[in-house]
């Protein structure tokens, strides 16, 4: 099987997967216990109002009589199919669920590429440290530290972090007498609320959006760092045990060019599952930590959206998070493929 | 198998003519069952009705009408005297024998507590001997499976002998096993342990008071709870702050401090929101060991279309974040009557089960696939069993093991992730206490001097769940020794990201 029919098959694989799942997500909110009209306007509805969000909902027709389940269910997926996700009812009444969602969207992919980034940068490195020295000092200490930091909450994280950079200064100026802010390193910033990403060209407003977002993808990459750490660790401490390395030890290769050509590059492949399922990490706890931080992206709107009732906008989020997750396991597979070419196709 | 089957005699038997050390053993249970004999009855009245509750609301749900609310008056009541009469018990090591709750004259002592012991002490000594009664009786248990080796099992040797060795190496399963049960023993015991009582300190502050030794008029005045919480709360910066280990002006010791509003005591906050972390904990892990041990054994005992079906519907599930489908089945069913049910508790954890299922399944598949593979599964089969015994009998003993293992490490995913619903106000309903709403309320002082109201909680949670991971690792290494590696259980173990 050539790669582009492999990459097909796992697209077509991917679609009822989607497709089962929002089916489900349409019993949750539509066959549900809740009346999503009720639960979006509240107590006091309008019945105007009511009237005309049932009827832009597909629940009933324009002359009151009830839409059966079945055919709203054909119309629900026919909607997420050809995007149209409707109208928000609560967050920003009348605006389409879409251009929301594209309007938000920046700031969470800004936060979820630097977490990535930092968890890489900082997970992989040190577990690649601990792995080539086993059992001693530096490597139980990175080791239980990975452990330590992977099990906490992101959400307690995020509060403790953001409290601490808030009150830096005065923190500071009490622990070692000298007041160093957080928000005026550097350049000023916000730790709290969200910052503009309008001209990232401009090396300023560059340095003050990454400085921004740092703090909250640091406590959205913990839980992928500590996993980073370990798995790297694992898998340097089987490749320095195994065959071919101790072949090119024989040869009289020096340690440098076995560690960076032999060990490294086949370590890497373990830690691709757990790069890719970062993915979900970052967009469950994303809500937490864009609730926590008050940076409004696409983890906060889908916790107002299940707060203030929005059922339509968030079966639109849960749609493309779905699409956005499958994506990202195509390639994942993928990228199996390229890095380790014995991997089959067949296999999935 | 069946030359060993005539000579071996049985376990009744072998019992019977040797009764001695049983008898031992089970006096020695006895008295220490006794001991607590109220406690015990407490625990399993308050399980009890809490279930009868359960039953109640979803009949009176589902069938309604003017019958069923005279059953669930009539099993109220009964339950309510079953309460009575289990407080009415004694328990060696409760509130009432050993008493902390005191008041300080000027000269120094102290009225009302343990021996005229400073609270503190008297608390302490209480929470020592709660958690070395329960040592002791799981030691008494553990001793009970030895005797039980030494005279009566007919074999001399089996695996398990081999896999209690390797744990009693295991450094870091045996921490995990320790944190695991202070953890259990913090939600089993919470009434004993905590300094003051849930209905006094959570739910019923105004129908309690509390004595204390006024400096102004030089006498000992009463006061309600309600406003002597109000009194005590720690709110930051330029109040009054109750941190850990201090007292509050009204004699009242605070191990952890004193919360934010209303001044509740956060121990007992803390002891009580264990025991909701644990049931909905176990609770969710048994539903996904259930869903996902049964499944595992379907899939690997049929195959095919089957095993394609179950793969499509574990794939759909978890092709979404679990944390979002837990937000939105929590969004619909907010003003349901399951809802009602401890607050939540059980909607969500009946939620979380079905959510953790797929993860639990992937992992128990390997194995399920393999003893499907074995010579005796097919034997079996060829001999015309029925094929829900065959998997029972043949199957289940091999993978109860596998879901041990991943069980333990989902239920501290399970307890981060009610904390993170809680924590967004969307997970337990207060009053019910729980860790991740104690977080919550903390959250505007972490940097005053009412810091510890959200780290303590915090600081706990990752001790447990680290615990659980490290009893589920301890566990593996036991039953599988050559998968020593580290990334065989990562898939499942728990980590903060899922909230």
């Amino acid at each position: 099987m050539s790669r582009w029919q492999y990459f097909l098959r796992r697209v077509v694989l991917a679609v009822p997967v989607v497709f089962f799942a929002m089916s489900l997500v349409f019993l949750v909110i539509r066959a549900g216990p809740r009346d999503p009209v009720a639960a979006a306007l509240g107590q006091n509805q309008n019945p105007e109002i009511a009237h005309r969000m049932r009827v832009q909902m597909g629940i009933i027709n324009p002359d009151g009589t009830p839409v059966p389940l079945w055919e709203q269910y054909i119309d629900f997926m026919t909607d997420l199919v050809t995007l149209s996700l409707g109208q928000t009812w609560v967050i920003n009444r009348g605006a389409s669920v879409l251009d929301l969602i594209i309007a938000r969207a920046p700031i969470t992919i800004w936060l979820g590429f630097w977490s990535v980034l930092i968890a890489l940068l900082i997970g992989i490195p040190l577990g690649f440290y601990a792995g080539l020295r086993p059992n001693t000092f530096p490597d139980y200490f990175a080791s239980f530290g990975g452990i330590v930091w992977r099990a906490m909450p992101n959400f307690w994280l995020a509060i403790i972090l953001s409290s601490v950079l808030v009150s830096s200064e005065g923190l500071t100026e009490d622990l070692i007498g000298v007041p160093l802010s957080w928000s005026d390193f550097l350049i000023e910033t916000d730790v709290i609320g969200t910052a503009s990403l309008a001209n990232l060209g401009d090396p300023v407003s560059l340095i003050a959006a990454v400085k921004w977002i740092l703090p909250p993808a640091i406590v959205l990459g913990s839980a992928s760092m500590g996993n980073e750490m370990r798995i790297g660790r694992t898998a340097v401490l089987e490749t320095i045990n195994s065959a071919y390395v101790e072949t090119a030890r024989a040869k009289g290769l020096g340690r440098r060019v076995i560690v960076w050509k032999h060990v490294f590059r086949n370590a890497l492949i373990p830690l691709v599952p757990v790069i890719s399922s970062e993915a979900f990490v970052l967009i469950g706890g994303s809500v937490l930590v864009e609730t926590v931080f008050a940076i409004n992206g696409l983890g906060k709107l889908t916790f107002d959206a299940v707060k203030q009732g929005d059922l339509a906008l968030a079966g639109g989020l849960l749609f493309v998070f779905a699409i956005f997750l499958q994506i990202v396991n195509i390639v994942q597979d993928l990228l199996y493929t390229l890095i380790d070419p014995r991997i089959g196709y067949d296999q999935s | 198998m069946s030359e060993t089957a005539t000579t071996e005699l049985p376990f009744r038997e072998r019992l019977r003519e040797n009764p001695r050390p049983a008898l031992l053993w089970v006096g020695v249970l006895g008295v220490l069952l006794a001991l607590e004999i109220g406690a015990i009855t407490s625990v399993a009245v308050t399980v009890v009705s809490g279930l009868a509750g359960a039953v109640a609301s979803a009949a009176a749900a589902v069938l309604g009408g003017p019958v069923v609310p005279s059953i669930g008056g009539a099993i109220d009541g009964a339950l309510t005297s079953a309460a009575h009469v289990a407080d009415g018990l004694p328990s060696l090591l409760s509130r009432d024998v050993i008493p902390n709750q005191g008041y300080q004259t000027p000269d120094g002592t102290w009225h009302g507590t343990f021996l005229g012991l400073e609270p503190k002490y008297a608390w302490l000594l209480r929470l020592v001997l709660v958690y070395a009664y329960m040592f002791a009786f799981l030691w008494w248990c553990w001793r009970g499976y030895r005797v039980y080796v030494r005279h009566y099992r007919f074999a001399d040797w089996t695996p398990r002998d081999d896999m209690v060795d390797r744990l009693r190496t295991h450094r870091w399963g045996q921490f995990g096993f320790v944190v695991v049960l202070l953890f259990v023993g913090m939600a089993l015991f919470a009434p004993a342990i905590s300094p003051t009582s849930a209905d006094q300190n959570i739910y019923h502050t105004s129908q309690y008071d509390v004595q204390y030794y006024d400096a102004d008029t030089e006498s000992v005045e009463t006061i309600a709870v309600l406003d002597a919480n109000l009194d005590s709360a720690s709110r930051g910066a330029g109040t009054t702050n109750i941190g850990p280990w201090q007292y509050d002006q009204y004699d009242r010791f605070h191990p952890f401090g004193t919360m934010s509003n209303p001044g509740q005591d956060l121990f007992t906050f803390m002891a009580y929101g264990a025991r909701i972390s644990l049931a909905i904990g176990l609770i969710a892990i048994g539903v996904s060991v259930v869903l996902a041990g049964g499944f595992s054994m379907l899939t690997a005992y049929y195959k095919g279309l089957v095993d394609l079906s179950v793969v499509f519907v574990s794939d759909s599930i978890q092709s979404l974040p679990g944390i979002l489908l837990l937000l939105l089945v929590v969004a619909v069913f907010q003003s349901h009557w399951l809802w009602e049910i401890y607050n939540g508790g059980l909607l969500l954890a009946l939620a979380f089960g079905v959510v953790y299922w797929p993860g639990l399944w992937r992992a128990v598949r390997g194995p399920a696939l393999q003893v499907a593979e074995q010579e005796w599964v097919d034997a079996a089969k060829s001999y015309g069993q029925r094929s829900v015994t065959t998997m029972r009998k043949h199957m289940l003993p091999y993978l109860l093991s596998y879901l041990l293992i991943y069980g333990s490490m989902s239920l501290g995913g399970v307890i981060i992730g009610i904390a993170g619903l809680s924590f967004l106000g969307l997970g337990i309903d207060p009053p019910t206490p729980e860790w991740g709403r104690a977080i919550n309320t903390g959250q505007d002082y972490v940097t005053t001097p009412a810091w510890h109201i959200s780290l303590i909680p915090g600081i706990l949670i990752v001790i447990v769940v680290t615990g659980f991971n490290a009893l589920g690792d301890g566990i593996r290494d036991a039953m599988d020794p050559e998968s020593e590696g580290e990334d065989a259980g990562a898939g499942a173990t728990a980590s903060g990201g899922g909230a």
